[in-house]
């Protein structure tokens, strides 16, 4: 594109808009849709977040925290792996995703909110520990080394530098900062190129993809131990940071061909989308799923050979007292089922197909922040490591409630514009994008 | 090639190359009939048109690969990628079946504690190996439904085929396929723009 002249650029990207498949009706949603389906989950979530508070009072704050904490954990995933894959997808000059990248680009302007629903778990978590004092007794919180009651205890002695309060604080202010940053400065170049059709825009965002890249694999996988490994302050793993991210890419695509095949069945972006964008989404989750297997058992099998009990803990919470159905369930539902599946090409050239097992994968990622999230809410409580079927309502309240939130403000944001990037400088490699093999 | 030629090219003591359908006026057997193009777009078009007179047993020699092609002559999709995950399965478990019949029952070593069969240290090993199978079948395979390799093709013979991979665009219809006729694919060929027919023979 740089080869070109400003006027030879001007007439390719009018060649470009003259596609059928970018007339208006097709890349546009009709006035007005989705109001109420976004006022429907903005509805649910209001029942799901309320029903959490309910819980709180009635069935214990802590493991309502962590029902929420699964929820946001899930969401933020979604987000941060779409910020990562626009950002590859700058710095690699891609052309097959032009007609699929705004969808993205919702997903990933989807984190200021993400940040905003993190917050209420720090914050209360740091205010029951500040008053509970030094008489908050052992297991009370869910992030337990903010207790003042075990500061000082060996484990969390040489952690306390890292591990302190308003050292956890100050690092949310820092995630939040760059993320938003990156998320609003990427999605506002984009929608300027759509009106301005000025091609340096993409050479800024590629730019800016350079650090953004690094800075948000630093942040993703430091927010990680933040906010889920330290949740048992004794327990560690070097590789959390990636099994968090191969969590979220995955979670990012499977959300993405949701949304595409919903609009697709709308009748919407016909011919921009095709089979071919679907077969490549398709090959990412499969790509995902078993980055994810791949990074899990390398994660279980170094703690396994080196049984350290501080890390062993871990897994022996996850393979006892029932939780070990959920674990091998994941290892089934995250891995094997789409694995086998994934592997045929009718199941990856077809839009139903495709969501359907999006969709199971999603599920397989609420569940798998669940596995982690939910056993640690009653740690240090031994004697009940099964928590049985008391209060499980809280889970799916808190769960539902934060994708309904989530969905809702996603749906606004996808009628609000145009669903394609139309003045993307490589948007003519992605309508005619094919795949040549097989 | 059929099976049986393909065999009898490499074990001529096992089976006799079935003789030759048709022969030239001095009684050599024809392998086929050879047409040149000027371009890739005569190719592409001409193909498309040995694809729907029926013919099977026929290639396009080209001198860089042109895209879609496939679809111009109707290849079908190749089923390797299932012998391939039949190859990787197999060595999955076959590299699994090896390191519990050596850890678990023929030599069992105490090591670190953990139990002689574990499964955790036979996952890097089974992995490995299902990749060797698969990459081994892929690769084999390949060469296999190509017929490769090969000592000799008749069309090597031929001195104005060598062009294919410099400035012609070659297609060859063999005379094993059912519908080979010596007029009407030679006309065929010519009616689809051919800039000259050959014949080209077998010894």
């Amino acid at each position: 594109m740089s080869q070109m002249t400003a006027d030879q650029y001007r007439a390719h990207l009018e060649r470009t808009r003259r596609h059928p498949a970018l007339a208006a009706d097709n890349i546009h949603l009709p006035a007005g849709s989705g109001t109420k389906l976004s006022a429907l989950c903005f509805g649910v979530a209001l029942a799901g977040l309320a029903l959490t508070l309910l819980g709180a009072v009635v069935v214990n704050v802590k493991h309502a925290l962590a029902a929420y904490q699964v929820g946001v954990m899930s969401v933020l995933a979604i987000a941060l792996g779409s910020l990562f894959m626009i950002m590859i997808f700058n710095l690699v000059n891609a052309g097959w995703h032009g007609t699929v990248k705004r969808q993205w680009e919702h997903l990933f302007s989807m984190l200021p909110l993400c940040v905003l629903l993190v917050f209420p778990v720090l914050a209360i978590e740091v205010i029951r520990a500040v008053v509970a004092g030094d008489s908050g007794r052992d297991g009370f919180l869910l992030f337990e080394w903010l207790n003042p009651a075990i500061s000082g205890t060996f484990l969390i002695e040489h952690k306390a530098g890292f591990l302190n309060a308003p050292f956890w604080l100050l690092r949310f202010v820092l995630y939040a900062a760059i993320w938003i940053f990156l998320a609003q400065r990427l999605y506002s170049l984009s929608k300027q190129q759509d009106l301005t059709g000025d091609r340096w825009l993409s050479q800024k965002a590629r730019f800016m993809s350079g650090w953004g890249t690094l800075v948000l694999a630093l942040t993703s996988s430091f927010a990680a131990f933040d906010w889920m490994m330290s949740m048992d302050y004794r327990f560690f793993s070097t590789m959390w940071g990636v099994y968090y991210f191969a969590a979220s890419a995955g979670a990012s695509v499977a959300t993405l061909v949701i949304v595409l095949a919903i609009l697709r069945g709308m009748g919407r972006l016909t011919g921009a989308v095709t089979d071919e964008h679907f077969r490549d989404l398709g090959k990412f989750l499969f790509a995902f799923s078993v980055f994810w297997a791949y990074i899990g058992f390398s994660q279980y099998f170094l703690i396994w050979y080196a049984n350290i009990p501080e890390e062993t803990a871990y897994y022996l919470r996850r393979m006892t007292g029932g939780w070990e159905a959920l674990s091998f369930f994941l290892i089934a539902g995250h891995f094997v089922v789409p694995f086998v599946l994934l592997l045929f090409k009718p199941v990856k050239h077809s839009t139903l197909g495709l969501a359907l097992v999006a969709g199971w994968l999603l599920v397989m990622h609420v569940l798998d922040m669940f596995w982690i999230i939910r056993p640690m809410v009653y740690v240090q409580d031994w004697a009940s490591l099964n928590p049985g079927p008391t209060g499980w309502w809280v889970d799916v309240a808190a769960i539902v409630g934060v994708f309904a939130l989530f969905a809702g403000v996603l749906i606004r944001k996808i009628a609000s514009g145009p669903l394609v990037a139309a003045n993307d400088p490589y948007l003519h490699e992605s309508l005619k994008h094919k795949n040549y093999v097989g | 090639m059929s099976i049986v030629s393909g065999i009898a090219d490499y074990f001529p003591f096992v089976v006799r190359k079935p003789p030759a359908r048709f022969r030239t006026e001095d009684d050599r057997p024809v392998h086929g009939i050879m047409a040149e193009y000027d371009s890739a777009a005569d190719v592409y078009h001409a193909a498309e048109q040995v694809r729907d007179a029926g013919y099977t047993k026929w290639d396009v020699y080209t001198p860089y690969p042109i895209h879609g092609m496939e679809h111009a002559m109707g290849v079908k999709r190749t089923f390797l990628p299932l012998v391939v995950a039949g190859g990787g399965f197999t060595g999955v478990g076959l590299g699994f079946l090896m390191q519990w019949w050596i850890s678990g029952v023929d030599y069992p070593l105490m090591k670190q504690g953990k139990p002689y069969a574990a499964w955790e240290p036979f996952v890097m090993v089974s992995f490995e190996l299902g990749i060797l199978f698969a990459a081994f079948t892929a690769l084999f395979g390949m060469l296999a439904l190509n017929g490769l390799p090969r000592w000799h093709h008749p069309l090597m013979l031929k001195e104005r085929f060598l062009r294919a991979s410099d400035d012609r665009f070659i297609i060859v219809i063999e005379a094993e396929d059912k519908k080979f006729d010596p007029d009407a694919t030679v006309k065929l060929l010519e009616d689809a723009g051919s800039s000259r027919v050959d014949l080209v023979e077998d010894e």
